[in-house]
């Protein structure tokens, strides 16, 4: 099977864009994504495309994805619009993955959009939580904000998790988005008013939730016929993996992990021939913090039950042994439903390519991002890895291509 | 000879006192009245009827199934259109073809609705079940809403029984403008023509009990109980003392339960072990029922009147709905009412399924099995109620989907949970989420043992939708 390299990608800032429309939005991230390819890269060169978008409010629930992809120029060129709630992006990239890798497209793009601030507060609400269970989930009184409590009950119960612990991750994470200019809150926290936040589900929180955001966010997936017109430094796709499991949490095995995340992880670990010890950073869905601590676990950062002291030892700071969301993460740069998982690919781009600022991590040459659609019905991980073929920058820390190769065949 | 077999009764735990409400308005209208029971928001009638209902079945020890004629009385039904008998007999597993009424108009109605139980026994029914609930309303600055309590009682009615009703009689005579509510209107309301009122009492209740056979010589009289006052006014037109009055007396706790009035006070009665008791209802238009009970002290009873959660008079008009506002419009989430429909054996009787494959409980009973994928019909399975807590929530505000806005902004903060609800025997056990409900989310933690009851859970289009909920076990 042929390998999927990633060229570029970019965003909108993301945040609340009352001047902005989806399109705009949209064509914002798109322009940035062709312009990050260090060769440059011609809209008319895109085979297929894959958007994520939920739809929020209603506004285009039909051919979502069209909508957007003619907007912005791509004449003709097949469009699917990807819905798995927050994941619906994430799994927008996968597809782009794999119709590279089935060989029935070289140029894919990836993408996705959501606009959620444009309505009145008690119309949002409407469409917050719409990926959970809907008639005895919802009905028994949550949005996510509560599934995720009631996960965090569970781990504070069973491993002794705490409130503190939960802060630590709201903490970093602004640290990280305040020094992304495209984060929706791009300012630092501290533990105290962490801590002090108004209560939305206890255990959690205002500040163990992400933000409701408008944005877009779009990835270029090509294959590795065509790689070298397009960069000289290529980005693999060296795994990626995905799961799926029941949508509302009481129908599931497990309260305080998420089966679909460790079947995703495992999945593209293996697919990469490597193991979390060997990532240089990782982008997790932190859509409320104890899904920060529970992705360390599902994704093996480390053991399970102990997320709780790997947030408290500054492992995952920024300058840390693994940085997780580098770019703020959902809490702090934002979480436009469908946009989410190609945000966290753009991110991914950014500090591979040596191009995320003040946050860049040093010389990375792999990174992971995990991106979680519901309370867990759906989860998928990508694994990129900078392969260094004619640049002479960055040598650390990357095997040559063939043995990787041969991995991922031995592996399958 | 119709005889009670079983009682049930029922209060909501929220209760406001006399003190409340002068300091709110500096006047308390309801004389006699020293605290009164207040509906939650997540009940109505229709719960409070299953709630008195479920007991009185339980204290007759008698199969739903037998049930063959079944009667829900109340002048605060939560529609005013549709035959609320169906969801009532379904949420206490009455067989669909039993005979059912309704009962409304007037404070008489749960007195009507036993009447019309002794009928149908003198002809071909052979159990009976009459429930009366009510919660009453008026305008804020109305006596009639000072006095507005909660409550329910519910009857098992047999040919023969521990307390037989040896004798009955009825007295009508119009009195308008006493006590009336408009077509279309929430607030009861009356002229408040003081003596003319107090006549139309006492002339129907002396009515009704000069029908009586004999003069009535009782330990017990349950008189219909619009405030604190006018019942022991009734004393003499009903041929008893205050003494025997204040026996059976619940307005003083519980404050005007309308139809479910009587009921309640009768239920209250035999639950003491009087020998004899009088009950006469009286409701405007005007008109009385009076009854004679003759027990041998030992009828079975499961009653729940007593609460003890008090309420400000600001949380008193939340809790009523005064002060909100409705649901929000919009849309988003939506479960159809065929869909609810469709989980009606689950909502309100708890049907799992039994993987037939691997032995596995799934609730609800659809799709593949999660514990062995088969998909397969399941063999169903009925649940007890009870379990325990496996993972806990408090949904503050603002963290409630807007179907719940309304309940929230009426009754605060609420537990969501999700809780594992075990067969009969207790060895196996079903995980559902579910809304916490009867006492303050801090009293729902992982671990602790729960049961359920059927409440109001939203309403949508019009049409509330009523399930279960879980409270800590009792």
């Amino acid at each position: 099977m042929r390998d999927a390299y990633l060229v570029g990608a970019g965003q909108s800032d993301y945040g609340a864009f009352p001047e902005e429309s989806y399109r705009s939005l949209f064509r914002t991230a798109f322009e940035a994504a062709t312009e990050s390819v260090p060769n440059g890269l011609e809209p008319s060169d895109i085979d297929e495309a894959f958007v994520g978008n939920l739809g929020v409010g209603g506004r285009q629930l039909g051919l979502s994805g069209p909508a957007v992809t003619e907007h912005v120029g791509l004449g003709g060129v097949p469009c699917t619009r990807v819905e798995n709630a927050c994941a619906a992006s994430g799994f927008a990239t996968r597809q782009a993955v794999q119709a590279v890798k089935s060989g029935m497209a070289d140029v894919v793009l990836a993408g996705g959009f959501e606009i959620m601030s444009d309505m009145s507060s008690d119309a949002t609400k409407y469409w917050l939580g719409v990926s959970g269970e809907t008639e005895w989930e919802r009905l028994s009184g949550t949005t996510f904000s509560g599934v995720y409590a009631q996960m965090a009950s569970v781990h504070m119960e069973r491993y002794g998790t705490t409130r503190e612990q939960l802060s630590q991750v709201a903490v970093k994470n602004h640290a990280n988005g305040a020094k992304n200019p495209h984060a929706q809150l791009g300012f630092e926290c501290s533990l105290e008013d962490a801590q002090s936040a108004p209560v939305v589900a206890d255990p959690l929180n205002l500040y163990h939730c992400c933000p409701t955001s408008d944005g877009a966010a779009c990835a270029l997936i090509v294959s590795e016929d065509v790689v070298d017109e397009y960069t000289d430094d290529p980005i693999r796709v060296a795994g990626v993996g995905a799961g799926s499991d029941n949508v509302g949490l009481f129908q599931r095995d497990s309260y305080t992990g998420i089966p679909a995340s460790q079947r995703a992880a495992e999945t593209a670990y293996e697919m990469a021939g490597i193991g979390p010890d060997e990532l240089d950073f990782a982008e997790v869905h932190d859509c409320f913090a104890i899904a920060e601590l529970l992705a360390y676990e599902d994704l093996g950062f480390c053991e399970t039950g102990e997320a709780g002291q790997l947030i408290e030892s500054g492992a995952t700071e920024l300058g840390g042994e693994l940085p997780v969301n580098t770019s703020g993460g959902l809490k702090s740069k934002g979480h436009p439903i469908g946009a989410t998982g190609a945000g966290q690919v753009v991110e991914a781009f950014k500090q591979l390519t040596g191009n995320a600022g003040d946050r860049q991590v040093e010389k990375p040459a792999r990174g992971l991002t995990h991106n979680v659609g519901g309370s867990g019905g759906a989860s998928v991980v990508h694994i990129f890895e900078r392969e260094e073929r004619n640049s002479s920058r960055n040598s650390s820390g990357h095997r040559p291509r063939e043995t990787e190769a041969e991995t991922e065949v031995s592996a399958r | 000879m119709t005889a009670i077999t079983g009682v049930g009764a029922y209060a909501p735990r929220f209760r406001i006192t006399a003190d409340a409400f002068e300091d709110a308005w500096g006047q308390f209208q309801a004389a006699g009245v020293n605290e009164k029971a207040v509906a939650a928001a997540d009940e109505d009638a229709l719960t409070m009827a299953y709630e008195a209902g479920t007991r009185a079945l339980e204290a007759a020890a008698v199969d739903p199934a037998e049930i063959d004629w079944l009667a829900f009385a109340s002048t605060t039904p939560p529609l005013a259109e549709e035959d609320l008998t169906a969801r009532l007999g379904a949420m206490l597993e009455v067989d669909e073809t039993a005979t059912r009424h309704v009962f409304a108009g007037s404070t008489r109605a749960g007195t009507r609705a036993l009447w019309a139980g002794m009928d149908a026994l003198a002809s071909d029914a052979t159990t009976g079940l009459v429930v009366a609930a009510d919660a009453p309303q008026g305008d804020p600055d109305d006596g009639v809403d000072h006095a507005a309590g909660a409550g329910a009682a519910a009857f098992v009615l047999a040919a023969e029984g521990p307390a037989k009703i040896v004798d009955r009689s009825e007295y009508a005579v119009p009195y308008p403008g006493t006590r009336f509510r408009d077509s279309g209107a929430n607030e009861t309301q009356g002229l408040g023509v003081t003596q003319y009122d107090r006549t139309a009492f006492t002339e129907t209740i002396g009515g009704a009990v000069s029908g009586l056979e004999a003069e009535p010589d009782v330990e017990a009289a349950a008189i219909q109980a619009p405030d604190g006052k006018l019942p022991y006014r009734a004393a003499g037109a009903a041929g008893v003392g205050t003494d025997e009055i204040q026996a059976a007396a619940t307005v003083h706790d519980l404050g005007d339960l309308g139809a479910a009035s009587v009921p309640v006070s009768l239920a209250s009665a035999l639950e003491d072990g009087y020998g004899s008791v009088l009950a006469v209802s009286q409701g405007s238009g005007a008109g009385a029922d009076a009854f004679l009970i003759e027990s041998d002290g030992d009828v079975p009873t499961n009653a729940a009147l007593e609460g003890d959660d008090p309420l400000s008079y600001a949380e008193y008009l939340r809790q009523r709905g005064v002060v909100t506002t409705g649901p929000p419009s919009g849309g988003g989430a939506y479960v159809s009412v065929p869909s609810w429909r469709r989980s009606i054996p689950q909502r309100y009787n708890l049907e799992a399924g039994r993987c037939p494959e691997c032995g596995a409980l799934s609730f609800p009973p659809e799709g593949a099995c999660s514990s062995c994928g088969a998909l397969e019909e399941y063999e169903s399975v009925q649940l007890s109620g009870e379990g325990s807590i496996e993972a806990v929530t408090t949904i503050s505000q603002g963290g409630a989907p807007p179907e719940f806005a309304e309940q929230q902004a009426r009754s605060g903060d609420y537990a969501a949970a999700i809780v594992a609800l075990e067969t009969d025997d207790g060895s196996e056990a079903a995980s559902i989420a579910a809304m916490g409900t009867d006492a303050d989310p801090d009293a729902f933690s992982v671990g602790d043992r729960i049961e359920t009851t059927i409440r109001r859970i939203y309403t949508q289009e019009g049409v509330t939708r009523y399930g279960f909920k879980v409270r800590p076990a009792e």
